[in-house]
């Protein structure tokens, strides 16, 4: 079973960095999405879009992470190419 | 034939644009009126209502504010959402609609900016995006407000500051179009923060010693009260352990691809630094000179703290010719930062 390792950083409060006290993960497994949402972390996977290259200004990045074939392997996107199962999976704690 | 007769000669209206004795927005009304004055003169013999429009701005004529919408996003997050009715429907949209709209007067009252794009764009927001969202946001058309998980961040639209701070996203998208990343994305998000605290200081009447500078105080919630924080940013002291979004202090401390909410702690201080060592209001000086260097030349989209620090220094000179120390304020605010 695969399981996407999701983390979300920055927006207005800078979650996830260096000097921060949150920290925003969570964890979905791939057989809990839908065929459309599957096909879009594919798609991801194979062709992340830069997060700078938005327009969108404090909007959260996403690093989600999965066991492939070859390995372990890490994108990070823009939160509006995030399905919404996998966005809405992480939770916000201190560290 | 090019008919050359106009009330008002045209080095008349360039010298009342220039004159810094008048209010900001009169002045623009000076400034639009040259722009206007080719085509008009063209057009004046076809008796166009032109003409009329023209002679309008020349008196000084006040320029429409923006209109102010609010969607209710209802907790999904396909934008805008459902319209809500002037003046709200609810406490988060009622103060979605004034707060905007006082963000619009702020810019129009003190720099003459009609909207963010400075040609009456209507200012959008949505409100109650997403479930328990921690976050609000400049789309690029538009603003989005969270209302928080109720524990670390109440609703967003709570602080007057971030409202302030969203609408100069889009400022900054028509003027410098900074990037958001590296140098660029912390002087973007910098500037930000100095519009937004600075709104928040006209909207309370605030002097710099009287202003807290803290960003974010309004939204946060008791859960991280709790554990001692009461801010997400402070201008003052970017490095506070009172901040949830802790900043370096000095441009020593900057590395590449740092998010831009880091390091954008370097030129908050030293904007923090230049309006303590002027005094008064932070907008009489110290944010005249910081909107001209953001909006006055052009699209700058890499440029670095340096090039932007050297520009505020320049400003600074032209603006207040014969006031050596707001100069000497800049400068010295600066180089407290490393730069």
């Amino acid at each position: 079973m695969t399981v996407l390792h999701v983390e979300r950083l920055g927006g207005l409060p800078a979650i996830g960095t260096p000097r921060s006290p949150l920290r925003s993960c969570g964890e979905i497994a791939l057989s809990e999405l839908s065929q459309a949402d599957r096909a879009a972390i594919e798609e991801l996977f194979r062709n992340p879009p830069r997060a700078a290259a938005s327009a969108v200004r404090d909007a959260f990045r996403y690093r989600i992470s999965r066991e492939g074939a070859s390995g372990a392997e890490t994108v990070e996107v823009p939160e509006s190419a995030v399905p919404s199962p996998v966005a809405a999976c992480v939770k916000d704690t201190f560290v | 034939m090019i008919c050359t007769c106009s009330i008002v000669p045209p080095k008349v209206l360039r010298r009342f644009a220039r004159d810094r004795r008048l209010p900001a927005k009169t002045r623009k009304a000076f400034a639009n009126a040259i722009e206007y004055e080719a085509q008009w003169r063209m057009l004046r013999s076809m008796h166009t209502e032109l003409s009329a429009a023209s002679s309008a701005l020349a008196r000084g004529a006040p320029v429409p504010e923006p209109k102010v919408t609010v969607f209710d996003s209802k907790h999904g997050t396909t934008l805008p959402g459902v319209p809500v009715a002037s003046p709200g429907s609810d406490a988060t949209s009622k103060r979605a609609f004034a707060e905007t709209a006082a963000v619009a007067s702020f810019y129009e009252q003190l720099f003459g900016r009609n909207s963010v794009d400075d040609a009456g764009k209507t200012l959008m927001s949505s409100v109650h995006f997403s479930v328990r969202y921690n976050n609000a946001f400049w789309n690029g058309t538009q603003m989005v407000y969270g209302d928080g998980d109720g524990n670390i961040f109440l609703d967003f639209t709570k602080a007057s500051d971030v409202i302030g701070h969203e609408l100069t996203h889009g400022v900054t998208q028509f003027s410098a179009q900074l990037e958001y990343s590296d140098e660029p994305g912390g002087l973007n998000e910098s500037v930000s923060d100095v519009f937004g605290s600075m709104f928040k200081q006209w909207r309370r009447e605030e002097t710099v010693d009287k202003a807290d500078w803290l960003i974010g105080k309004e939204i946060i919630g008791r859960g991280a009260k709790a554990r001692g924080f009461e801010c997400l940013r402070d201008m003052s002291n970017p490095a506070a352990r009172h901040c949830l979004a802790p900043q370096p202090t000095h441009y020593s401390d900057f590395r590449a691809g740092m998010d831009p909410h880091e390091s954008s702690g370097i030129p908050n201080l030293a904007f923090y630094n230049t309006a303590v060592a002027i005094g008064g209001y932070s907008w009489e000086k110290a944010g005249k000179i910081w909107y001209e260097a953001l909006t006055g030349f052009g699209p700058q989209p890499n440029m670095t703290m340096k090039a932007f620090a050297q520009r505020t220094r320049s400003v600074a000179k032209t603006l207040f010719r014969r006031d050596a120390s707001t100069a000497s304020a800049v400068d010295r605010a600066w180089k407290s930062v490393g730069l």
